[in-house]
């Protein structure tokens, strides 16, 4: 297998995948965004200071916990939580955002845009530009708008102003082409922190770098908790960034079983999903060559999940080039096997997951009995679920008014 | 090796022999539905319009501003493929030969479509014109592999000094020049900047420069016809079609294009 650890190339491709699709505006500001990057990254300085808000702002390390209730529950694997619902703001997104706004602050950029889904990379982003006292514009898909009103009023809450973006099907992938459009007119003084393994290069290496703390402290604490590292990690991929994060630093770890898994909304076999690695093709969107949900003649089509943060007809580049070389495996469950499986870890652990990171946990049903009791699967808990409790509590058919 | 000049080439060779600027419309296919499309390429083509940019629709048009957005979506809904497309542009070839016919759009529905795509030269296509590669990047390095489609590049007001001269070399047909900072539709447009990029620019080529997004009226025609080589219309065009297209009242978009094609020829 090919050294998977050195890519992307210079033109930002992993594999086949990638690259820097954008309108010609763009490109310089990509171009410098690159340049800055390559020569802060290991700049002590900026090493230390992006350390130092990790440790006193996020309250990094997350813990690596072992969850004994669910490893009887399955009477397999030792199952353990790498915690990023611990993280200051309740998810992984925030590893991200404290780094990219120092480099918004290198680059001396004033205005910060970003889009999201779930919300909580937009309460990630308007967090730090609060610190920072920068102004901040977050775009969000009406849809979404609506499902995650709690980070909605959060966001505004650090103020910064939410954009409901009406368009196309309302949801992530009609907010990621509203930031673009606004980084396209604004972008001598806009810094645009794309929220996952996505977009045109350089981004889907910056928030794999940022986020690829979790993997590397997960390498530390695996053999200090239980003297090796894991067997199998597993965690969610939308765009993938908790996923990428967690992989990362254990790709040339060739025991280490690496398991990503998708929306399958309604079920895969519904076409009702979102889950472009399991029933996609190569196309291109939001900048960069990736497996997509598309139809027959490259239109991009409606996705389904329950989950916010998931509901994206795209995935990384990377992820897709970890699916074609074979070094990661991704499955997909549907809608109700991931609330079934909220229940239960919140019933059995006291940790309630977001939906998002529920999908991890349902995986448990698919790979628990492929393992034996001296062996150890990490779950990223990606982020808490306190945002999606009004979702949780429709699926139920219970009234929260 | 010589090559025949081509329908595009001929087009820019006559304007440049009679020292007159071109004109550049833009309309999405299907914008109500493929009949008036093609009704208005030969209304345009008559209101004195020399190079018809075709729209292909995308579901994600990230350069697009509301207006042009609008339009995809509306030809989306009549689910206008490239295939259809490139049906409309072998009718419109019935009654005209010599009026080039860009397809303007991104990268993804062109790939969609790629065996297609590299015969639509046969039944009449000119260009591609695609909004989100890299100006640099040769239609075969991405997979499209028919030479004879020209490729237009776009270079925008950010674009840097070294990569102008890359693009340069791997355009044909001409330069577009992206006027201002902004999706189409914009309204910040800024003549002085536009000026010196594009002499900058006609300093590393020879092919003709044209200049487009957020012209409206006949005066922003007119003076940026000056500096240019030739102008783009495209979303004040694709507003009026929008407005009159129930009651198929095209006349007074052909007026506007009149207006607008005696501006830059003064």
């Amino acid at each position: 297998m090919d050294n998977l650890t050195n890519l992307p190339n210079s033109d930002g491709f992993f594999g086949e995948y990638g690259g820097k699709f954008v309108p010609e505006t763009l490109m310089h500001a990509l171009k410098e965004l690159d340049e800055t990057y390559s020569k802060l990254k290991n700049n002590p300085k900026f090493i230390e200071e992006i350390d130092q808000d990790l440790v006193q702002f996020v309250g990094r390390p997350s813990p690596l916990y072992f969850a004994k209730r669910l490893t009887d529950h399955y009477s397999g694997p030792q199952i353990w939580l790498k915690r990023e619902d611990l993280n200051h703001t309740g998810a992984h997104k925030i590893n991200n955002t404290v780094g990219q706004i120092l480099l918004a602050k290198a680059m001396g950029k004033k205005r910060i845009i970003a889009e999201t889904g779930a919300g909580q990379h937009g309460v990630a982003t308007a967090t730090v530009a609060a610190r920072l006292g920068l102004e901040c514009h977050i775009y969000m898909g009406a849809k979404d708008v609506e499902r995650q009103s709690l980070n909605v009023y959060r966001i505004k809450l650090l103020g910064a102003e939410v954009h409901a973006v009406d368009s196309g099907t309302a949801t992530l992938k009609d907010a990621l082409n509203e930031a673009m459009r606004d980084w396209v007119t604004n972008i001598e003084d806009t810094y645009y922190i794309i929220g996952s393994v996505t977009g045109p290069h350089p981004y889907p290496m910056i928030v794999r770098d940022f986020n690829a703390i979790v993997g590397r402290e997960l390498r530390k604490q695996s053999i200090e908790q239980f003297s090796q590292h894991p067997d199998a990690i597993i965690a969610c991929v939308g765009g993938g960034s908790n996923a990428m994060g967690i992989f990362y630093p254990f790709l040339e770890e060739s025991n280490v079983e690496l398991v990503g898994v998708e929306a399958a909304g309604s079920g895969l076999m519904s076409g009702k999903h979102a889950a472009p690695l399991n029933d996609g093709e190569p196309g291109i969107l939001h900048g960069a060559k990736s497996y997509l949900m598309q139809d027959e003649n490259g239109q991009v089509i409606d996705t389904h999940s329950v989950s916010a943060g998931l509901d994206y007809p795209g995935v990384g580049p990377e992820h897709s080039n970890l699916k074609d070389s074979g070094r990661a495996n991704y499955i997909a469950v549907d809608d109700k096997e991931v609330l079934d499986s909220f229940h239960l870890v919140t019933r059995l652990e006291g940790i309630m997951p977001a939906l998002e990171t529920a999908h991890a946990f349902a995986a448990l049903d698919h790979i628990a009995k492929n393992y034996t009791s001296n062996q150890h699967i990490v779950i990223n808990v990606s982020g808490r679920g306190d945002k999606d409790i009004n979702t949780v509590a429709t699926m139920d058919g219970i009234s929260l008014d | 090796m010589e090559y025949p000049l081509t329908r595009l080439d001929e087009k820019i060779l006559s304007l440049k022999k009679a020292s007159k600027k071109a004109l550049v419309a833009y309309l999405v296919a299907g914008d109500p539905d493929l009949d008036s499309t093609l009704e208005l390429m030969h209304g345009f083509v008559d209101a004195g319009v020399d190079i018809l940019e075709v729209g292909v629709p995308f579901t994600d048009p990230i350069a697009e501003g509301p207006i042009i957005q609008a339009a995809h979506d509306r030809a989306l809904r009549n689910n206008t493929s490239l295939t259809k497309i490139f049906g409309l542009v072998k009718k419109f070839r019935k009654n005209n030969v010599d009026t080039p016919v860009i397809l303007m759009g991104y990268i993804n529905t062109f790939l969609a479509n790629i065996k297609a795509l590299e015969e639509s030269y046969v039944s009449g296509s000119d260009a591609v014109l695609i909004v989100d590669i890299p100006g640099e990047s040769d239609l075969k390095n991405i997979g499209i592999k028919n030479t004879n489609l020209a490729s237009i590049s776009l270079i925008a007001p950010t674009t840097s000094k070294e990569r102008i001269s890359k693009i340069c070399d791997n355009s044909s047909g001409f330069i577009y020049y992206v006027t201002l900072r902004g999706v189409t539709g914009s309204s910040n447009l800024n003549i002085s900047e536009a000026e010196s990029n594009i002499n900058y620019i006609r300093s590393q080529t020879s092919l003709p420069v044209f200049a487009g997004f957020g012209i409206k009226t006949p005066d922003d025609a007119s003076s940026l016809s000056k500096i240019s080589d030739g102008v783009v219309i495209g979303s004040s065009l694709v507003e009026m079609i929008n407005k009159h297209s129930r009651k198929k009242e095209f006349k007074k978009i052909y007026n506007y294009l009149n207006e607008i094609s005696e501006a830059i020829s003064l």
